[in-house]
């Protein structure tokens, strides 16, 4: 009997795979949450500031020793990039056709009309390709292996320095905590809303319609969320007043963080390799080994 | 007597949510369900039964991963079908419906079903007009805005967005969820009188146990994705142990029906609404005078 | 139950409009007087729109009066410096169980308002500890808050609350969303929070739940329309059901008996006691022997 292929076309929620955390309890897992958050902001330095893509492909090593050390099915982690993926061919593709790379050799690889692709810019393509998975893997790595806890508490110690120029860190944290935990909600409310305007002939497929028919067909969706949004947010800031909040200042915490020397370990193992990498970059390494292997067009 | 015809038929379904990912899940094992013209079903079970996973596949937002759903002659598994007529014709309405509605002004609200069926404008004001007053909503509500209406008042609006497509089998979950008791009986009432008509049929879901007996004519007792019961509403809402040991209540009647016989009474089991069990106990007093 | 110490909540002349969406304000509570006393269970119902989930949150200064005043311990909830004091000793469970988390963990969440009231990390372990323990949840601590079902997160809520040491506790319709066992239990540890000298203000639909306490308030369009034990208020049927409400399922039975059925003591107000009462009136005549065993009648199921 032939099937359709997939059995629901609302089944959102599990698919969202970013900030899902899986307790598999390796050591990756047990690194402090600061070190960790500190480890993605080194590597998201490390990812702009180097155009190598020499350096990218260490940085992206890293990241997948990391998330096969922290037992994620590497799998589940690509099926979270998988909805990207035509943005990104897109992007890529706009960078090696239309974006002039700049560089002493220019070696053209092919031409066309107007166009013309040279070895330069394959490398650009290939460099912001490999930017953004990096940079997704990282943010994956910490949301899977660090609890919503740890990461609003590794949030808040590292913006309290930040406290005596008037920066809210207990307020930050908590809204950062918030939006993490209430995104699974909010899916399994679209979900829902999604379900019952179809149940009513609701049609959210894609767009046979104009711009603006397409927007408005999802209004049965976007508004009575924004609605049900505003209700839940209204609810926790009462829940949250009746349990006498009020900002950060004079709170206690029950949660104590304590960094290890290990955690000091990964985060200079971390600076150094992002140092290596950001070199390569400088140095344009790629340009040195093309040139030592293709003669160099004048 | 002639066999009602057979409007729903669920065969061994079976579905598990996030399917081939870590968080899987198995929400229905294996289910099996009849809903005849002019019946009621009552679907009840706890929370996390299953029930809503299957309602959904009632109309087909969910299709069958294993057994198959056959919906007023077409059978889900086969994808060449016209979805969008099975919606109109079984009209699923969710927990809470009074969250989805999304128009500023009532009436367009309960327009948004007529209209995206490509009606006329005279007969999407018909339908609306004919929906709203099924409900027990004046058609004057129909230039209000949403947000000023009561929750009772917006729970029969939502209602009445589905009624619009003048469904032929009305599948509701929790309908009288978060109702006070005058906006359930009014609620109650409506859906017995829609449900009068011999060629239409109702699926309810919920732990209510006195909805349920009010309403079904047949019940399904779904507990783990399972059914563990199914029968007569009489006959099944009288298992006092199995309704018992799958987190439910029973029905005040049958529990009263359990407590005079504990305190040795000849009570027979029969009764199912209040109305039956003051009649009964009626019967038994005026045995004494 | 005794009314002679001084009350715990004070309510007088209170007025309340609400303000917005609408051309005029809509009035929601219109001149309440209300006690609410230390240990004292009190069930508020009424219809939508009567303006019981308004008064609930007017007992943890959530809202304060246009008119009148209302007065915890001997705190005014207009004055803000004694927010946090009032706020403390009157906790509040809300009805949607998702929408008052605030931690992602089972032991942060109820460790929250404690950190809140700057409590020092070793009494908030003791603290956390003692409310898990209060409401059965030991051994969730590391639990991540959302993964418990409905009837957990209610019970989580309420751990919450007693965490912050309150004399009171306010549940705003915190069983709606609750299935019968669920229901159940949380009504159980409402009674069992109740025994152990918690004030306990519920607002509810369910009027087998209001039949468990103390006392029954019922509020119409912003007035108190009744109130005394509920008994004496399920006694008035006629009047109840014109203000929208009906009595529990066996009291509503009991009523229709009423010609064949002189209630002995008092109208039964759940199944256990119509039973009695209908066993003991056939037994008075003979119809069943005097020997049989009977279940005791208990005031709670």
């Amino acid at each position: 009997m032939n099937r359709p292929s997939r059995p629901s076309e609302f089944e959102l929620v599990g698919r969202v795979t970013i900030g899902q955390y899986l307790p598999t309890n390796s050591q990756v897992h047990q690194l402090d949450p600061r070190a960790k958050l500190l480890m993605v902001l080194l590597l998201a330095i490390g990812v702009v500031a180097s155009d190598s893509l020499l350096g990218l492909a260490i940085l992206l090593g890293g990241v997948a020793l990391c998330l096969v050390s922290a037992r994620i099915p590497l799998g589940y982690t690509l099926d979270g990039l998988r909805p990207a993926l035509p943005f990104l061919l897109l992007l890529a593709l706009l960078q090696i056709l239309v974006i002039p790379a700049r560089g002493p050799c220019l070696r053209t690889v092919w031409e066309w009309a107007f166009f013309s692709v040279t070895d330069r810019s394959l490398l650009a393509g290939a460099v912001l390709a490999l930017r953004f998975v990096v940079m997704a893997l990282g943010i994956s790595l910490v949301s899977f292996s660090t609890s919503t806890t740890e990461l609003t508490h590794g949030i808040e110690h590292l913006l309290r320095p930040m406290q005596t120029f008037g920066l809210p860190a207990h307020e930050a944290a908590l809204v950062v905590n918030i939006t993490i935990r209430f995104l699974p909600i909010l899916a399994a409310e679209a979900e829902r809303l999604l379900k019952a305007q179809a149940s009513r002939g609701a049609d959210f497929g894609p767009g046979r319609f104009g711009l603006l028919t397409r927007a408005r067909k999802l209004l049965p969706l976007l508004v009575p969320l924004f609605l049900i949004s505003l209700r839940r947010a209204d609810q926790l800031v009462e829940a949250m007043e009746a349990r006498c909040y009020l900002g950060g200042k004079g709170r206690t915490n029950l949660i104590q963080l304590r960094a290890h020397p290990r955690d000091h370990l990964a985060v200079l193992a971390t600076s150094m390799v992002v140092a290596l990498v950001v070199y390569l970059g400088s140095i344009d390494v790629e340009g040195l080994i093309l040139s030592s292997i293709l003669p160099c067009p004048t | 007597m002639s066999q009602p015809d057979t409007l729903i038929s669920v065969q061994d379904l079976a579905h598990t949510y996030l399917r081939g990912t870590p968080f899987e899940v198995p929400s229905l094992r294996g289910v099996s369900l009849t809903v005849a013209a002019g019946r009621t079903v009552g679907l009840v079970g706890p929370t996390g039964s299953g029930k809503s996973t299957l309602l959904q596949h009632l109309n087909g937002l969910l299709r069958p991963q294993e057994g198959t759903v056959h919906v007023l002659g077409d059978s889900l598994t086969d994808p060449s079908i016209n979805i969008r007529d099975i919606r109109q014709r079984v009209g699923l309405v969710f927990q809470n419906p009074e969250d989805q509605l999304f128009e500023p002004y009532a009436g367009d609200d309960v327009a948004f079903g007529p209209r995206a069926l490509g009606l006329e404008r005279d007969q999407v004001r018909e339908r609306v007009r004919q929906a709203m007053e099924a409900v027990g909503l004046s058609f004057d509500l129909k230039d209000r805005l949403t947000s000023q209406l009561s929750q009772g008042e917006r729970r029969r609006l939502a209602l009445a967005g589905v009624l619009a497509l003048e469904p032929q089998i009305l599948v509701l979950d929790e309908p009288t969820a978060g109702l006070d008791p005058l906006g359930r009986r009014s609620l109650l009432d409506f859906l017995s009188s829609w449900a009068s008509d011999a060629k239409r049929a109702i699926v309810l879901a919920t732990h209510n146990m006195e909805d349920i007996a009010l309403l079904s004519d047949d019940v399904y007792v779904l507990v783990a994705g399972k059914i563990v019961l199914s029968g007569p509403a009489r006959t099944v809402l009288q298992n006092a142990d199995v309704l018992l040991q799958s987190s439910l209540s029973l029905p005040v009647s049958v529990e009263l029906s359990r407590q005079l016989r504990r305190r040795g009474l000849p009570v027979s089991t029969d009764s199912l609404t209040m109305d039956e069990a003051t009649r009964q106990i009626e019967v038994l007093l005026r045995g004494d005078s | 139950m005794t009314t002679a110490r001084a009350p715990l909540i004070r309510a007088e002349g209170l007025y309340y409009s609400y303000v917005g969406g609408t051309p005029e304000p809509v009035p929601a509570l219109r001149g309440i007087d209300l006690r609410i006393h230390p240990g004292e269970y009190v069930a508020v119902v009424g219809a939508n729109g009567s303006g019981k989930s308004t008064l609930l949150r007017h007992f943890n200064a959530l809202l304060q009066p246009d008119a009148g005043n209302v007065w915890v311990h001997e705190w005014n909830t207009r004055e803000a410096v004694h927010l946090r004091s009032i706020r403390s000793s009157v906790g509040m469970v809300f009805q949607v169980p998702d929408a008052q988390i605030v931690a992602s963990t089972v032991e942060e969440d109820v460790a929250f308002g404690p950190e809140n009231l700057g409590i020092e990390p070793e009494a908030l372990q003791v603290r956390v500890r003692e409310a898990l323990d209060a409401v059965g949840l030991t051994g969730y601590e590391e639990r991540a808050s959302h993964a418990l079902s409905a009837g957990q997160k209610q019970r989580l809520a309420i751990a919450a609350a007693l965490a912050m040491h309150p004399r009171c506790i306010l549940f705003d319709e915190a069983t709606s969303v609750l299935d019968p066992q669920g229901r159940l239990q949380l009504l159980n540890t409402m009674q069992a929070l109740c025994s152990q000298g918690l004030a306990v203000v519920t607002v509810t639909h369910d009027m087998t739940e209001a039949a468990r306490a103390h006392r029954v308030v019922v509020l119409h369009n912003g007035e108190i329309a009744m109130q005394g034990d509920p008994r004496s208020v399920f006694a008035q049927e006629n009047h109840l059901l014109a203000l929208g409400l009906e009595t529990p399922a066996p009291t509503h039975i009991a009523h229709r008996l009423a010609g064949r059925l002189p209630f002995s003591s008092q109208i039964p107000v759940t199944v256990e006691e119509l039973a009695d009462e209908v066993a003991g009136q056939l037994k008075l005549h003979g119809q069943i022997p005097q020997s049989n065993p009977m279940q005791p009648g208990g005031a709670y199921p």
